[in-house]
Formats: structure tokens, C-alpha cells, sequence
């Protein structure tokens, strides 16, 4: 069989596509790996959330005009995928009968308050870990948060609100706002 | 927002926790491994639902160009709606064909759960699903007259505890609570626990009554309030009670029959009155004593959305083939914002089944019988109708199929 004008061209343009999409994980994968971390609180989850965000790029690199927005779109993709809670459920259940593949990673950070109040973070539901980890590592403001995940901005204002209001309620006295001078604000 | 020490703390511990991490563990041949996979899944529930409706010819690579699916890949930045006027028709034959909805199925005929376009068998009959701790709580049908049974499952859907008799579940907006009721051989008691697990379950045990004096949540109310339905079992009609945080209860007088509640606003419908042809409805401020905020008597008031802005309206006279259209209304005042109508509504029996489920702020997904076919569409308030690929299936007439496995709203 031979090759046509048009099967050269359809490969050329796979082969621009895989250039430029690897030129983009090339930069930007272990900042991004950094979020999906946070978002997900292991390395397992952190890799799965991440190449999943990936995969649906690569699916959609084509219809994106604007390359300064892909951040925003894996940052999104990530959020939505971690925040599906059948997809978590979905993920133990076949977890239960397929073998986890082990990453043989471990964890690290200090043990100090960085580490208590990293800990708090991770008991936070969900969306209200979304919003605090894109708030706060991400610098994200309010309605660039609202538009990731979807919300409103007053929504997003009041799940940072009740998630500052339960890191008040478990971390240690030293956090506690008559002790850090949130009072006098 | 100006920043606290709390929250310079937060923002400095998430950094030193991320900031040692190099971690680059993917090559574009992972990646393209895992988009094949993902295509492949696209691909199936596509060809799945052309094949049900028979006769809809997509061009080849439709499915790969124009807007991208609503989950995957949305625009930088959203432009401000726009406002549509006038009445968005419903037709699930032309409708394009979207990608599977977040908010999971059950096929109640054929026992199966369908999540993001993946579909597994369950081993009995479920009303509801929902993650719970490490596996799932799930209300399972007892037996055909509408007995049902609340299960806690393991991962693989085996039974670790089981209550019977019990109601339908509800699930609070942010997805952390679950509530449900069970007798207990003298009375109904309404029990409520964290998604998590992380606290101890909260059990409030109404006045003792018989079975039939039926009891369901309806949904969670701020403050960790609920409010819960209990029907008088001579009339068939529902009071409702607002059950406090503290195991406190009080009732919400005049109602023959509760809708919704919102546990952003604390806004709640409930049905008032019944007319010649159809029925009133209230919107009350639970937070406030019970005062009407609005009333309706073109609507059956049923579905705050997640943020609590909006409410849904279907007709006033609900039947079992569910309502023709629906509305959707600005919670606050009953402004109307958006109407629906099913094609086909003013020649043949076909309508949209109450138990719907909100995507998002902006976004219905609900199930509609026309003919005998059941179909999913997802509706969006800027006016857009995509049916929801692979999810159509034969029914008998008078009869459903697929249930969103837990809906935003509950009616049994």
C-alpha cells in the first residue's frame, strides 16, 4: 500500500501536535505534579490525577487557541477529577481487585507546624481543599478560583470561609486566633 | 480578603510541602496511552447511544470538533450568559450528544451503576447509591411494593450493615452529609453521618408511630439542621419538622407536602394548598421562623441548585410520567430565569421525572420518558440541552429505567 500526500500530512501534524504538547509537559509537569499533590495528598492519587489531566489535554491540544490558558485547563481538569467523589469511589473499588501499582514513595515535609496544619488540610472536604490549595499555593484570586471549579465567587468565599473556620477548630493552640493576632485585625 | 496569620500559615505550609517535590514521572507515550483509553470510553458511550436511537447520522469526527466536552476542556474564561428568552425546547433525538454526566445512574431494571461513562453490575436492586467512607451506602429495594432497606457496602457493593424498614437518602450540597430514616419497631428515627466517617453518626428518634406514618429527609438545612417529611398515613399528606443540630425538633406548619431545601439559603418548598387543577406551593424561610418568602401556583417547587440561587419548577399537577416542562426560577423572589419544554408534550405522554440532579450552579441533568424510551439530557441554564451519550433504554409505558443514583431531589 502506498502512502498518499494526505496519510504525510496527517503525520506531520501528529508529530508537530506530540512536539509541542511534550515541549509543555517538559515545563510545566513537575509544577503541576506540585498541585495535583496537594490536591490529592499522596503521590499515588497526586500521578493519577495528573495524567489523567493530561490525557484529556492531549485529547483537546488541537481546539486550544490560547496556549497561556493550559495551566488554567489542567488546574481545572485536576480539581474536577479529585473532586468527583464517584471517581474516588470508583478508584478503591477497582483498587480492591486489581493490584496497586506501588510508587515507593514517601511522603515529605517538616514536622513542624507546616507539617500539623498540612495534615489539617488533607482532613478537608474536598471543594473546600480545592479552594484553599488554589487560594493559597496557587494564589488564585476569587473569581479566578470560581472559575476552575465552577462556582460562584460567593460560594468559593464562604467554602475558604468554613475551611479557615475548621483549621481554626483542629489545629493547635498556637494557630488559635487570640494567640496569632487574628483578633486584632 | 486580606490575609490572616492563619492564612499566611496555610499558604507557607502548603509550600514547604510542595515546593521540595521534583517530580516528573510521565512521557508523552503515557499520556497518549491514557488518552487512548479515555477515547476509547468516549467512543463506546457515543456509538452506544447513536445505536439506541437508530436513526441519527453523525458525520465522522463530529465528536472532535466545536465546543469540547462540558467536563474536559472549557474556555479560559467564561463569558457573562446570556440571557435566553422565550422557551428552550427539549428534544433528545436532535440534542447533541454530550459527555456522560458526573451524576452517576442506576438501571433499576437490570442492576447496574453507570459513573463517568463506566458502567458495573450490582449484585441487587438500588434506589440510591452514594460513596461512603471506603465503599458505599446504598437504599435497596426489599421487595416490589416499595419496601426498601438502608446497606453500608464494602468497595465491591458486599453488605457490612443493613437497617429495614428505611426511607431515600439525601445528600447536602457540598456532598459531606448523608441522612436518611429507619424504623425501628416503634418509631422513625432520622439518622445523619459524615460522607467520611469522621464523626460519630447523629440518631434523632421522632415520637413514636406506626410504620406507615412514613418519615424522609428532604434535605439538610444550615447549621447542620434538617428537614424531614412525615407523612399522615389516613390522608397520605406530609408535615414537616426541622430537626436541630442538637437533636431538637420542630414542626413547619400548613403543608401537605414538602419539596426541597437549600443549606446554603435555608430556603425550603413545600406544596400549601391544592386547586381545581393542579396545586400551590410555598418558598418559607426555615431560618426565620417559617415565613413565606413567595408563592407559586403554576409550579411544583422542587430542586434548589447547590448554590441555593435557583429552584426548579415543574408542573403543578404532577403525574407518574412526570411534568412536560420545566422552569427554572430565582430561588429569592420565583422570578422565572429559564423554561424547558419536552418536545412533544402536547400530542404524546412524555415528561421529565422529578428526581433531578444538579451537575453544578448551572447545570440539570434529568432522565425523560418519551415513547418508550427513557432518555438522560443535561440542561444548562444559558439554554443549552445535550443528551447525555449510551443512556437510552427501552421502558414500559408508565415505567423508568434509570434513576440518578443520589438526585437533588427525593420524592419517595
Amino acid at each position: 500500500m502506498s502512502t498518499t500526500l494526505v496519510d504525510m500530512g496527517a503525520r506531520d501534524r501528529r508529530s508537530d501536535k506530540d512536539a509541542d504538547f511534550s515541549a509543555y509537559m517538559s515545563a510545566r509537569q513537575a509544577a503541576l505534579y506540585r498541585t495535583a499533590y496537594l490536591l490529592a495528598g499522596d503521590h499515588a492519587g497526586a500521578e493519577d490525577l495528573l495524567q489523567t489531566a493530561f490525557a484529556k489535554l492531549y485529547l483537546s491540544w488541537d481546539r486550544i487557541r490560547d496556549r497561556e490558558a493550559l495551566d488554567g485547563y489542567v488546574r481545572r481538569i485536576m480539581v474536577n477529577e479529585n473532586n468527583s467523589l464517584w471517581r474516588r469511589a470508583w478508584k478503591r473499588r477497582e483498587h480492591t481487585t486489581d493490584t496497586i501499582p506501588e510508587t515507593g514513595a514517601v511522603d515529605t515535609y517538616d514536622d513542624g507546624m507546616g507539617g500539623a496544619l498540612w495534615s489539617f488540610v488533607q482532613t478537608l472536604p474536598p471543594k473546600q481543599r480545592s479552594v484553599v490549595v488554589l487560594r493559597y499555593y496557587e494564589q488564585l484570586s476569587e473569581a479566578e478560583i470560581a472559575d476552575v471549579l465552577g462556582i460562584s465567587v460567593g460560594t468559593v468565599k464562604s467554602q475558604a470561609s468554613r475551611a479557615l473556620a475548621a483549621l481554626r477548630a483542629r489545629a493547635p493552640h498556637s494557630l488559635n486566633p487570640h494567640e496569632s493576632g487574628d483578633d486584632a485585625r | 480578603m486580606s490575609p490572616t496569620p492563619l492564612e499566611d500559615q496555610v499558604h507557607d505550609a502548603l509550600h514547604r510541602t510542595a515546593e521540595p517535590l521534583q517530580r516528573a514521572p510521565f512521557t508523552v507515550t503515557d499520556v497518549r496511552a491514557r488518552a487512548r483509553r479515555i477515547q476509547r470510553r468516549r467512543t463506546a458511550v457515543a456509538g452506544a447511544a447513536v445505536a439506541a436511537v437508530l436513526a441519527i447520522a453523525i458525520p465522522v469526527g463530529a465528536g472532535m470538533v466545536g465546543p469540547g466536552p462540558r467536563s474536559d476542556v472549557p474556555p479560559a474564561t467564561q463569558p457573562p450568559a446570556p440571557r435566553i428568552t422565550g422557551t428552550v425546547r427539549i428534544d433528545p433525538l436532535s440534542a447533541s450528544v454530550g459527555a456522560a454526566t458526573t451524576v452517576p445512574l442506576i438501571n433499576v431494571d437490570e442492576p447496574s451503576l453507570t459513573v463517568d461513562g463506566e458502567t458495573v453490575d450490582l449484585p441487587r436492586r438500588y434506589d440510591q447509591l452514594t460513596p461512603y467512607v471506603e465503599g458505599w451506602i446504598g437504599i435497596a429495594f426489599t421487595d416490589d411494593g416499595g419496601g426498601r432497606a438502608v446497606q453500608v457496602l464494602d468497595p465491591d457493593f458486599r453488605v457490612l450493615d443493613e437497617a429495614a424498614p428505611a426511607s431515600g437518602m439525601v445528600v447536602s450540597a457540598d456532598g459531606s452529609r448523608i441522612a436518611w430514616a429507619s424504623y425501628d419497631g416503634s418509631r422513625w428515627v432520622v439518622v445523619d453521618r459524615d460522607r467520611d466517617g469522621s464523626r460519630e453518626e447523629r440518631q434523632t428518634p421522632l415520637a413514636p408511630g406506626p410504620q406507615d406514618a412514613r418519615v424522609r429527609p428532604v434535605g439538610f438545612l444550615p447549621g447542620d439542621a434538617l428537614l424531614v417529611a412525615r407523612t399522615d398515613p389516613s390522608g397520605q399528606l406530609e408535615s414537616a419538622i426541622v430537626v436541630g443540630p442538637d437533636g431538637t425538633t420542630s414542626p413547619l406548619p400548613d403543608t401537605l407536602a414538602l419539596g426541597s431545601a437549600s443549606d446554603v439559603t435555608g430556603l425550603v418548598s413545600m406544596k400549601t394548598s391544592v386547586t381545581a387543577d393542579g396545586s400551590c406551593w410555598e418558598v418559607r424561610d426555615a431560618g426565620a421562623g417559617g415565613a413565606v418568602a413567595w408563592q407559586t401556583c403554576d409550579y411544583s417547587l422542587l430542586g434548589f441548585s447547590p448554590d441555593g440561587r435557583h429552584l426548579l419548577g415543574f408542573t403543578d399537577y404532577l403525574t407518574p410520567e412526570g411534568s412536560p416542562t420545566l422552569a427554572v426560577l430565582d430561588a429569592a423572589t420565583g422570578e422565572r430565569v429559564l423554561d424547558f419544554e419536552l418536545v412533544g408534550s402536547r400530542t404524546s405522554v412524555v415528561g421529565i421525572q422529578p428526581e433531578v440532579g444538579w451537575e453544578d450552579d448551572e447545570t440539570v441533568v434529568a432522565t425523560l420518558v418519551t415513547g418508550d424510551r427513557q432518555y438522560v439530557v443535561r440542561l444548562g441554564l444559558d439554554g443549552t440541552v445535550e443528551r447525555v451519550g449510551g443512556e437510552a433504554v427501552e421502558v414500559e409505558p408508565g415505567d423508568v429505567s434509570l434513576k440518578l443514583a443520589a438526585p437533588s431531589v427525593v420524592q419517595q
